[in-house]
């Protein structure tokens, strides 16, 4: 419950249908894409514009009340879950493209604008925003800054930390920054890179400015079926190492491809243990030089089959399963858990082959859809909620597959993000001295721990809790973090 | 928990007395407190601000470094790493006394990973060094600033270089570090994924932090495999404004050119003077580097060379050879050191205005026309295809009126570039020389960087008096 002098002021500052207080009215704002967690906030506030957002914070400060920045909802790690004597802050009014540039090749929008909206509006000037995470038609680009969202095309074109220019942000005292520079460089600390990937916990961002790229003229890809995990695994690796970067390079194992088959009709090799989807981009004659390349490159590694795609349709089809493998899984099984560890591209074949094992070993079906050029896995554990012992079995399988990532040299999140999801987890992976600079920066910039707190960053007495002071080699049990 | 940073002091000098005595015990001697030495490590290239270091230590492990870092908290001194002093903005001047912590012996290359295209050095490993090593694995580093500097120097400066506009500066490519906390802990921070959302973004915080934050060991750095084809190629244009506006259009149309490098008259004639590249006239050049496919290559060097035929510019002249590459680079890499033979016995002050793309020529234009009317000698020299470009301003050292004439040539310069949406430092840092231009360009988010300096230096050890304005 906010205190009503509280909800008063901020009536000061908002018309009434953009500061929501009633329960059915926040409600819809409960949870985001993890929708295990749930949790009504003191208020909804829907600013207008940059001013507004200005003073809801300087009040919030003032009144010593937890903010939540939220975009379009989508987050998978909970970062959007809001405080119970807290305000969410959606930005989902700010959704003006103020500016396309089309000579610098950079857009300026508002954090509310849609991912997919970007390349859209710059679509006329042959240019477009080269972050794709899967959920582009909906999630909101202040929430991929935040979360320093991937995709598909990251191999290639960097995730958003590299796509973006600069960022203005609102601190929690109230105090517009701008971050970043218009220019290739800015000077100072990288606080740029600070802000990207800080899950709302350093400032509320009003506006982005991000990079534009020249759309490639051509595109192919190519389908490589192998008839091993472990080979197919390998090949990636031997892709890269031939010094080739696609503009994309996934996986998906058969579980993943058969769940696909049914829902697509794309005519995946369905007897293939693993699929591997290729992508190269450039002009036509570049294409024709990658490509050879890459199809030499697969043969060499044991590909059992290859196709290429012939034209647009085709290409468009080969990928349409890969972009549908979420929902296509979700219709093979009750209830799924995604885990988005990700790890040294070399480490593939051996930690595809222990996830098989393991998954005998819990009786737990996984199906295997990610970005293998990036390392970035998306392991899908198959389980049904209802079964007693599944849920936990499936608590265990993912954080075995979470410790093997840091064990191998990687991490617990690729592109998802933190939130309240993994805060157990970054005890596992960073040790003390870490965690208390994490702390120092977050205190930096917001000293009283008002933005989204309790995510992104545990504070040593949680890890201290948990008994997870960094044991490195040791196993990964804590049933304690919450997992759905 | 200390909130207050401290001003930085010259320490006490019975604790200097005492830690150097007691360094020179531990380490024998990688532990200098000769003139020479000290002097040496004064200063770095450019405006010769110098400021001795009490002592320097050569630290071979990261324990080693982690043992002198907690040693001079404990006594409260100063503690400034230091490459090889190939820096421009006064970086390395020991403007408070203390310690000067000369990584050079570690250099060694901790490993190689062909399969993950990256590699581990120590900080002390030079660009060079380490594409030397690099040689039979079929990869290479690119990033090139114009010294042979070290990877823990450029990664400290954020250093760029001739073909950043195709692989990016050292944020893009450096992908994790071990560094020595200022209170002497070794953390590592990013890992060998290619990509995390776990946590703030600690390397790129580091990258470009000038050893303010940290004292940077070892760094994980991407690796390139070396394209199938390079050619480069030399364009020579009538005046300046076609050469940069052949750039504009080439970048704007996405043409993914390696290096696009600027030369105007004068800093022209000085290459062929230094380098004998007596096939070219002093004229303002572009040079370019292709790589890719040879189809590729030959593709993209089409559509260049007609943008520049539109704009006025020569017919292509070509460097395939690696021989005749290397030569051409070498004379571009040479470039700040042509320019000081210009007039022996002058010194060079570099400035590193990095402007958006689309106001390059009007920035470019502006700054020749700025420095005709100074009567200063100060040749153009860019990495053009990001926008960056830098004065080398040569001026006598001993006459007053000319360095302050020079020194308010680069203020003006860097004013420009900001006003232009641009930066004062596209890749030189800031050092001690920037620190008012920072305050120009970054007026809100100083408090921030200050902040941040305070969480992770609270004695205010690390390098003081550098990179953030003091409060």
């Amino acid at each position: 419950m906010l205190d009503p002098a509280f909800t008063s002021s901020l009536a000061q500052v908002l018309a009434p249908a953009s500061l929501l207080t009633d329960a059915e009215d926040t409600r819809p704002y409960e949870c985001d894409g993890l929708t295990l967690f749930r949790q009504q906030p003191g208020a909804v506030l829907l600013p207008d514009n940059e001013a507004q957002v200005v003073a809801i914070l300087r009040l919030c400060h003032a009144a010593h009340v937890p903010v939540v920045a939220r975009g379009a909802g989508t987050s998978l790690s909970g970062g959007a879950l809001p405080a119970a004597d807290g305000v969410v802050l959606s930005l989902a009014k700010l959704r003006r493209i103020l500016a396309i540039d089309p000579l610098a090749r950079t857009a300026i929008v508002e954090p509310g604008v849609r991912n997919l909206a970007i390349s859209e509006a710059a679509a006329p000037y042959g240019l477009f925003y080269a972050p794709d995470p899967s959920s582009q038609i909906a999630c909101s680009i202040g929430g991929n800054v935040a979360e320093n969202a991937g995709g598909v095309h990251c191999l290639k074109y960097g995730l958003t930390v590299h796509n973006v220019r600069k960022v203005r942000a609102v601190t929690i005292e109230g105090d517009v920054v701008e971050f970043g520079s218009d220019a290739l460089d800015s000077p100072g600390y990288d606080l740029l890179a600070l802000i990207n990937g800080s899950e709302g916990l350093l400032a509320v961002i009003t506006q982005i400015t991000v990079k534009l790229l020249a759309k490639p003229q051509y595109a192919q890809v190519a389908l490589a079926a192998f008839d091993d995990l472990e080979r197919a695994g390998a090949a990636v690796g031997a892709v890269i190492g031939a010094g080739i970067i696609p503009g994309g390079l996934e996986m998906m194992d058969q579980q993943a491809t058969r769940a696909v088959e049914a829902f697509v009709h794309a005519n995946y090799p369905l007897d293939a243990a693993a699929v591997l989807l290729i992508e190269s981009d450039g002009t036509p004659v570049e294409v024709a030089a990658e490509m050879a390349e890459i199809t030499h490159v697969l043969t060499a590694s044991g590909a059992t089959e290859i196709r290429v795609s012939q034209d647009e349709t085709q290409r468009l089809l080969y990928w349409s399963g890969r972009k549908a493998a979420f929902p296509a899984v979700g219709r093979i099984s009750p209830d799924y858990y995604c885990i988005d560890g990700t790890i040294p591209r070399a480490a593939l074949p051996r930690v595809l082959r222990q996830i098989e094992d393991w998954s005998r070993e819990f009786g737990l079906p996984c199906a295997n859809v990610f970005h293998a050029g990036d390392g970035n896995l998306h392991p899908l554990i198959l389980f049904d909620a209802n079964k007693p012992g599944d849920k936990e079995r499936t608590v265990e399988f993912g954080d075995r597959i979470l410790q093997l990532c840091i064990d191998v040299g990687g991490t617990i999140t690729g592109e998802h993000g933190v939130g309240i999801e993994k805060i157990g987890g970054m005890c596992a992976q960073f040790p003390p001295v870490v965690l208390e600079r994490f702390l120092g920066i977050k205190r930096a910039f917001d000293a009283e721990s008002l933005l989204n707190p309790g995510k992104g960053v545990p504070t040593l007495a949680r890890c201290a809790e948990f008994g997870r002071m960094h044991v490195h080699h040791g196993e990964l049990r804590h049933p304690e973090l919450p997992r759905f | 928990m200390n909130s207050a940073t401290q001003s930085p002091t010259r320490p006490q000098p019975e604790a200097v007395t005492a830690l150097t005595a007691r360094l020179r015990s531990e380490y024998g001697d990688r532990a200098l407190t000769t003139h020479a030495i000290r002097e040496q490590h004064s200063h770095g290239e450019g405006l010769a601000d110098a400021a001795m270091p009490d002592i320097v230590v050569f630290p071979h492990t990261n324990d080693e470094v982690a043992s002198i870092m907690r040693i001079c908290h404990a006594a409260r001194i100063p503690v400034i790493a230091f490459g090889v002093g190939t820096s421009l903005e006064g970086h390395v001047a020991a403007l408070y006394g203390g310690v000067c912590l000369d990584l050079s012996q570690m250099n060694r290359v901790l490993e190689v990973n062909d399969a993950d295209l990256d590699c581990r050095v120590q900080a002390g490993v030079t660009r060079e060094q380490l594409n030397t090593e690099l040689k039979g694995t079929g990869l290479f580093f690119p990033i090139d600033p114009g010294a042979n500097a070290t990877i823990g120097g450029m990664t400290s400066t954020r250093a760029s270089g001739t073909n950043a506009v195709r692989y990016g500066t050292m944020r893009e490519n450096v992908m994790g570090l071990t560094v020595v906390t200022a209170d002497g802990r070794i953390m590592r921070t990013g890992n060998r994924a290619r990509k995390s959302s776990a946590g703030y973004d600690l390397t790129r915080l580091l990258v470009g932090s000038e050893g303010t934050l940290g004292i940077i060991t070892e760094i994980q750095l991407r690796l390139y495999g070396i394209p199938e084809s390079i050619s480069a190629a030399v364009c020579q244009f009538p005046d300046l404004k076609s050469a940069v506006d052949s750039v504009i259009v080439a970048m704007q149309l996405g043409i993914p050119v390696a290096r696009i490098e600027l030369l105007d008259d004068v800093q022209m004639d000085a290459c062929i003077r230094y380098s004998q590249l007596t096939e070219f006239a002093a004229k303002p050049t572009l040079c370019f580097e292709f790589h890719g496919t040879e189809a590729g290559v030959r593709e993209q060097a089409q559509m260049i060379e007609s943008i520049a035929t539109d704009h006025g510019g020569s017919a292509f002249q070509w460097a395939t050879k690696p021989e005749e590459r290397s030569r051409l680079w070498k004379a571009r890499h040479n470039a700040y050191y042509a320019a000081l033979a210009l007039a022996p016995g002058k010194q060079g002050f570099a400035t590193d205005a990095c402007v958006p793309i689309s106001r390059l020529t009007d920035c470019v234009l502006e700054t020749q026309a700025d420095v005709a009317t100074t009567g200063l000698i100060a040749p153009i020299v860019g990495h053009v295809g990001d926008g960056n470009f830098h004065l080398v301003i040569l001026f006598d050292p001993a006459n007053l009126d000319e360095r302050s004439k020079a020194e308010a040539l680069a203020a003006r310069v860097a004013l420009r570039a900001i006003a232009m949406g641009g930066t004062c430092t596209g890749e030189h840092g800031i050092g001690v020389h920037k620190l008012d231009a920072l305050r120009a360009e970054h007026g809100d988010a100083i408090a921030l960087m200050q902040a941040i300096k305070r969480a992770l230096d609270p004695l205010n050890l690390l390098n003081p008096g550098k990179t953030v304005p003091p409060v």
